[in-house]
């Protein structure tokens, strides 16, 4: 990987049943990467800047947090 | 029996490449009283099969579309501007939708976009938009359903004649007669009326059989792959044996490369297109095709050198790309680059050695590259203009009516 890229932790909380999952508008979305932050668990950032999801689910209360800070109004939530 | 029940028994599958289930998209047209949108772009490269149906088959497929709005809803015939099929679609009297003669603007999306009175851009899909949806600025679009042509055609044809006659040919897993488009360096280009199953030689003689000492095949366009012509005797028509390369028959294009000129400056060529013609939409795909294209560019030089930095800068960001679009453009891309590296390994350590196997005088390829910020670039803080065109982009390859 190069040094620039920053991969989703492998830290595997346990979430509760039926948590949703985070899937990104990818027209909407402009690279600010306050998920990667907001969400460090599950989003990573490229290279460029823009987020790299792992496909697992999250807590409802972090995923609806995060897509309420997204500047971009590119998060939305998947079940 | 109804015409749902009759494409699922056929087992029609779409023909623009993705080969989703016809009867499932029909049945979901029904439901939702979706207007339709018959997509005759053609436009993988290569592809002319859209044209011959508008040519050929224009009765059957304006049938064919009446069966899936049920006589009522609006239909509308995607067409390349300027193209013969757009000036045959407008002589028969139809409602035409102009499409701008770029890579992705006959994508789904795109042209539900264009349609629906936005940009021929592709649209990020939350759910089919066979049940309305909005786009990213929350523009309401309305039911609507894309048909490729010979996907339209071939429900008129399973309407006739019956779904027996559309499975007696094709194999059990890809069912029915399909077109194909041949291009590229054999003697007569051009569509062909065939079927899943076919062996690959049988299609090539048809079209006048490969150049001696031909390399490689690309099959699918920009989406596709290359194989070694060597390898063809023993293949058929079928994703199953194409799935060895990591292709399948998708929208139904073969181009036979020129033995005459080097492979990995031409997919140099395809890649620097491909990256101009992303729609700057999507960031991995905005910024991710220039730098795949890039990295190629470098690799294609000949010229001795140390390339294990950029090998695995490439395959790192082939792996990224995929997946991370609106549309599955960026994962075309980066399959055929995939594809272009494994197969074409050999010829470019002889580049890094300083000599093309192909011929002794080639000094690797001449423009200069995509437009690409470079790996150095600090990142985007905040951008949405779409990367800059690259004024070498190629002419659309091997177009055959």
């Amino acid at each position: 990987m190069s040094s620039d890229q920053r991969r989703p932790s492998r830290r595997r909380a346990p979430v509760s049943a039926g948590a949703p999952r985070i899937g990104v508008d990818r027209v909407a979305c402009s690279g600010h990467g306050i998920c990667a932050q907001t969400l460090a668990d599950v989003v990573g950032l490229d290279e460029w800047g823009y987020p790299i999801v792992a496909d697992r689910p999250v807590e409802a209360k972090d995923a609806d947090l995060a897509v309420k800070l997204c500047p971009a109004r590119a998060l939305y939530l998947r079940p | 029996m109804t015409l749902i029940d009759d494409l699922r028994s056929a087992g029609l599958t779409g023909r623009g490449g993705a080969a989703f289930s016809t009867a499932v998209k029909v049945a979901a047209a029904y439901d939702n009283g979706a207007a339709l949108i018959v997509n005759a772009c053609d436009g993988e490269l290569g592809a002319a099969k859209d044209a011959f149906v508008v040519a050929a088959h224009l009765g059957e497929l304006v049938e064919g579309a009446r069966l899936v709005t049920r006589g009522s809803g609006r239909i509308r015939y995607a067409a390349h501007r300027g193209s013969d099929t757009e000036t045959r679609l407008i002589a028969a009297g139809l409602d035409v939708l102009d499409v701008p003669s770029r890579y992705v603007s006959s994508e789904e999306t795109a042209v539900i976009s264009l349609a629906t009175k936005g940009l021929a851009r592709p649209m990020t899909k939350r759910a089919p938009f066979v049940g309305g949806g909005r786009d990213s600025r929350g523009r309401r679009i309305p039911p609507t359903v894309v048909l490729n042509a010979e996907t339209v055609w071939r429900i008129a044809q399973i309407a006739a004649y019956g779904p027996d006659w559309f499975r007696a040919q094709g194999t059990p897993a890809e069912p029915g007669p399909r077109l194909v488009t041949i291009g590229g360096a054999v003697p007569r280009p051009g569509v062909l009326e065939t079927a899943a199953g076919m062996p690959l030689t049988t299609l090539l003689a048809a079209a006048g059989g490969m150049p001696s000492g031909a390399g490689y095949l690309w099959v699918g366009g920009l989406g596709g792959v290359l194989m070694p012509a060597a390898d063809v005797p023993r293949l058929r028509w079928s994703s199953a044996d194409l799935a060895a390369y990591g292709g399948s028959v998708g929208p139904g294009v073969i181009d036979v490369l020129d033995p005459r000129e080097c492979p990995v400056e031409y997919v140099d060529r395809m890649l620097t297109y491909a990256a101009g013609e992303s729609a700057g939409q999507c960031g991995p795909c905005m910024f991710g095709l220039p730098a795949i294209a890039a990295d190629w560019h470098d690799l294609a030089a000949v010229r001795p050198g140390n390339r294990a930095t950029v090998e695995s800068r490439l395959t790192q960001r082939l792996a990224l790309v995929p997946g991370r679009g609106a549309c599955r453009f960026p994962d075309g891309v980066a399959r055929f680059a995939a594809s272009a590296h494994r197969q074409l390994s050999d010829h470019l350590a002889a580049h890094a050695e300083g000599h093309c196997p192909t011929s002794p005088t080639h000094a690797g390829p001449t423009h200069a590259g995509p437009t690409y910020p470079g790996p150095t670039y600090a990142g985007p803080t905040y951008s949405n203009s779409p990367v800059t065109p690259v004024a070498e982009s190629t002419s659309r390859s091997s177009r055959v009516v």
